[in-house]
């Protein structure tokens, strides 16, 4: 993995959490990957005691971010007496805190679970250090429309194309 | 704010502990501060700067009517500023205190006491349904609460009162007083304008259950005691249930809510209950040098009772309170930053939809009066634009138009409204008034009304300023007449903007539905959620429609800055961005006395 980025992520905390549709009481811990491959993309805080289903860590963590991530997972999970179990994930999409460059970026996001259930909400902050942010933006791919407006000058009708769901037509 | 008590029990929420986690807004009482400050600014660059002072008042209550069955009443109080008209302008609420008719309330009003005008109060006390507990205090609709009386008196009566405490028995409305519904006391302080803030971590051991099931629910209140010798509730922790070695989360106290380092507190520490009964489990006397000393020597202090034995005794228990952290910051406001480099950058949106009416018929919303009167884009762009106006320096912005048919036959959501294809600014209120009348002449009225482009737009702008400067931040105008029907998009985008320098201030001119704009405007405590599962980091959004701008007794100034310092503040704080020419030095020069 060549000109990859290191992500500086404060996990600050996590609001209304469950466990088997309980408020979840405590043990609480997040693991951000960066990529599914790699062991070493990703990193874990330690485990939260006393904030119950609002855990709170402000713990910040360091993973490295391959130039082909598109988006990093943060996974909330929990320490049991029988182990561990997943409480909820967050995808965070790479486009979101690309740019501005060397830019802090506090960042919530809505948790669900595995079977796409809401979940509670994560709240982050994040910098991206090292990668050019030129390059970066360079990589992206040309037509990803929640970014087009910060790419450039094109003016007057920039604003139709939001109406048009660009490649998702055929999913779901 | 981000809703963070939304699942606590009303009654187990910190009051006056100060803002944390870097994602809630401003407590409060220093949100009514910093547009106390805002307003205040507003006047003086008008040169209305009248001879007054800032006074903090204090409210508590006795023997109250009780009106539960099972329990006493949780009462509120309202305060109220009567105009000349005899309309009552609303100035702010207590929190909720649970089951008590002795209630001493801990949420503070600023008022500033102009000597040469007479300025009448009315205090009114509610009983808060329990039903209504988890509701913020500001969403209650009085109407629905059980009405326990009211006071009136003017502010100089307070003023002039030995030790400034004034008691007046509370009566029904139109009736005189009556005995049996009890006093409410009003206590007036001169605010203390300092920067001095304290934040603290404190923790207990060994405290005594007092729970038969399960350990005690212990929460601490801080009060001050003032020259008179009473003391008044300055903050009270968050509860942490079944514990006997508690941590609270910080706390941080400004020098307006302790006095002075040496100002003797008292500390008490109570095991929550339910129905409002919270039992001692121990006080102490300290002031704030004193806690420092424990954090500084990392010893706890003694908890006392009052004996029962000996009265006037104090028996000492084995429960000890601890300082974990204790910093002293300096916490600036809204005009230390606008006044130390920090610069608002103003940009204009206006709507171009057909919704408003052909601008040639009079009945038409963009109807141009050769007589000279004002339309109603226009009234909002003078009556805003003046006020914002004077924060931003160069005094060039932005402006553009949306949902208006081009020369070309295309419908455009953000064309520049002087008609330049590369540039959008102009200067001045002036530069935006020549221009909209220009932009009527040259732009056809269509739709549909979408805000994504527009706020995308200034979001792009706000985005590139951080590339190469870290003191601007930005304000988005809009005016519609409409109800937007991008709906998805405008969540989105403004959910993107959340984590930019950027506010948003919707003012909807014309009789439309403008529900759909609460929604943007978050302030019923929940955080706008994007399609794509990303939720907004702060509230950005203010709406005010014109219609309540002109109707009420609120001010079109304090409508629309009653959200922007907190907004800001926010903004900065989170980021630990500091005025820009306050050195430490400078900063403590600048505290008076």
């Amino acid at each position: 993995m060549d000109n990859s980025a290191t992500l500086e992520i404060t996990i600050i905390s996590a609001e209304d959490l469950r466990l088997s549709h309980r408020p979840l009481k405590k043990n609480a811990f997040v693991t951000v990957r960066s990529s599914t491959l790699n062991a070493g993309g990703a990193s874990s805080t330690s485990l939260d005691r006393d904030g119950g289903s609002y855990p709170y860590w402000n713990e910040k963590l360091e993973v490295g971010l391959p130039s082909s991530a598109r988006s990093i997972s943060v996974e909330v999970r929990c320490k049991t007496g029988t182990g561990e179990r997943l409480v909820a994930v967050a995808a965070i999409p790479v486009s979101d805190f690309c740019e501005p460059a060397d830019y802090l970026h506090f960042l919530s996001y809505r948790l669900r679970e595995r079977d796409g259930e809401r979940n509670g909400i994560i709240n982050l902050s994040l910098r991206m250090k090292g990668a050019s942010p030129f390059g970066r933006r360079a990589e992206r791919p040309p037509a990803a429309p929640p970014t087009t407006w910060a790419r450039g000058e094109e003016r007057r009708n920039h604003g139709v194309a939001l109406g048009y769901p660009m490649d998702y037509g055929y999913r779901v | 704010m981000g809703g963070c008590f939304s699942d606590v029990n009303g009654g187990q929420a910190a009051v006056g502990v100060g803002s944390r986690g870097g994602l809630a807004g401003p407590p409060l009482e220093a949100a009514q501060q910093e547009l106390n400050d805002a307003v205040d600014h507003f006047l003086h660059t008008h040169g209305l700067r009248g001879l007054y002072i800032p006074l903090e008042l204090s409210l508590s209550a006795s023997k109250l009517l009780d009106l539960d069955v099972l329990s006493k009443s949780d009462p509120m109080a309202v305060i109220y500023a009567k105009k000349l008209d005899g309309m009552l302008e609303e100035l702010g609420r207590t929190e909720v205190i649970m089951n008590t008719l002795n209630p001493a309330w801990i949420t503070k009003f600023t008022i500033n006491y102009h000597f040469e005008m007479v300025q009448p109060l009315v205090f009114r006390v509610y009983d808060i349904d329990t039903k209504y507990h988890n509701t913020s205090v500001k969403m209650l609709k009085l109407n629905e609460q059980d009405y326990l009386g009211e006071a009136s008196c003017a502010l100089s009566e307070i003023v002039t009162k030995h030790e400034r405490s004034l008691t007046l028995k509370l009566k029904y409305r139109n009736s005189p007083p009556a005995v049996h519904l009890g006093t409410i006391t009003v206590h007036a302080e001169e605010t203390v304008a300092s920067r001095t803030a304290v934040e603290m971590i404190v923790r207990c051991c060994h405290l005594e259950n007092k729970d038969v099931f399960s350990k005690s629910d212990p929460f601490i209140r801080i009060s001050r005691v003032v020259e008179s010798g009473i003391s008044i509730p300055v903050c009270k922790t968050e509860v942490v249930n079944n514990n006997l070695n508690p941590v609270w989360k910080p706390i941080t106290l400004t020098m307006q809510q302790f006095g002075s380092k040496e100002n003797p507190l008292i500390i008490e520490c109570f095991d929550f209950n339910a129905n409002g009964k919270h039992a001692l489990l121990g006080e102490l006397q300290g002031s704030m040098a004193e806690l420092e000393k424990l954090s500084r020597e990392k010893i706890g202090a003694h908890f006392y009772v009052p004996s029962s034995v000996r009265q006037g005794h104090k028996k000492m228990l084995k429960g000890q309170l601890f300082v974990d952290k204790f910093c002293e910051k300096i916490q600036y406001s809204f005009l230390d930053y606008i006044s130390n480099g920090f610069e608002l950058n103003f940009m204009v949106a206006i709507d171009f939809t057909a919704s408003n009416g052909n601008p040639r018929s009079p009945d038409s919303l963009h109807y141009i009066d050769p007589s000279g009167r004002l339309n109603s884009y226009q009234q909002a762009i003078v009556g805003v634009g003046e006020v914002l106006q004077f924060y931003d320096t160069d005094k060039r912005f932005p402006a553009w138009g949306f949902g208006g048919r081009m020369s070309d036959g295309s419908v455009s959501h953000c064309f520049n409204l002087n008609g330049s294809l590369d540039e959008c600014e102009v200067v001045g209120v002036e530069g935006i008034m020549s221009s909209y009348a220009m932009a009527l002449h040259n732009v056809i009225l269509a739709g549909p009304t979408l805000f994504g482009p527009v706020i995308n737009k200034a979001a792009a702008i706000a985005s590139k300023s951080l590339s190469y400067s870290h003191n601007k931040y930005f304000v988005l105008l809009i005016i519609t007449d409409g109800v937007i029907t991008d709906a998805v998009e405008t969540k989105d985008a403004i959910v993107k903007a959340s984590d930019l320098p950027l506010s948003i201030l919707i003012v909807g001119v014309g009789g439309a539905d403008f529900k759909q704009m609460e929604i943007l405007d978050a302030d019923d405590g929940k955080r706008l959620e994007s399609s794509t599962g990303r939720i907004a980091t702060r509230d950005i959004v203010q709406f005010v429609p014109m219609w309540e701008m002109q109707g009420r007794q609120i001010s079109i100034v304090q409508s629309l800055l009653e959200e922007l310092p907190g907004q800001f503040l926010t903004y900065v704080r989170s980021r630990d961005i500091k005025p820009i020419f306050a050195h430490p030095a400078a900063a403590s020069a600048s505290q008076p006395n």
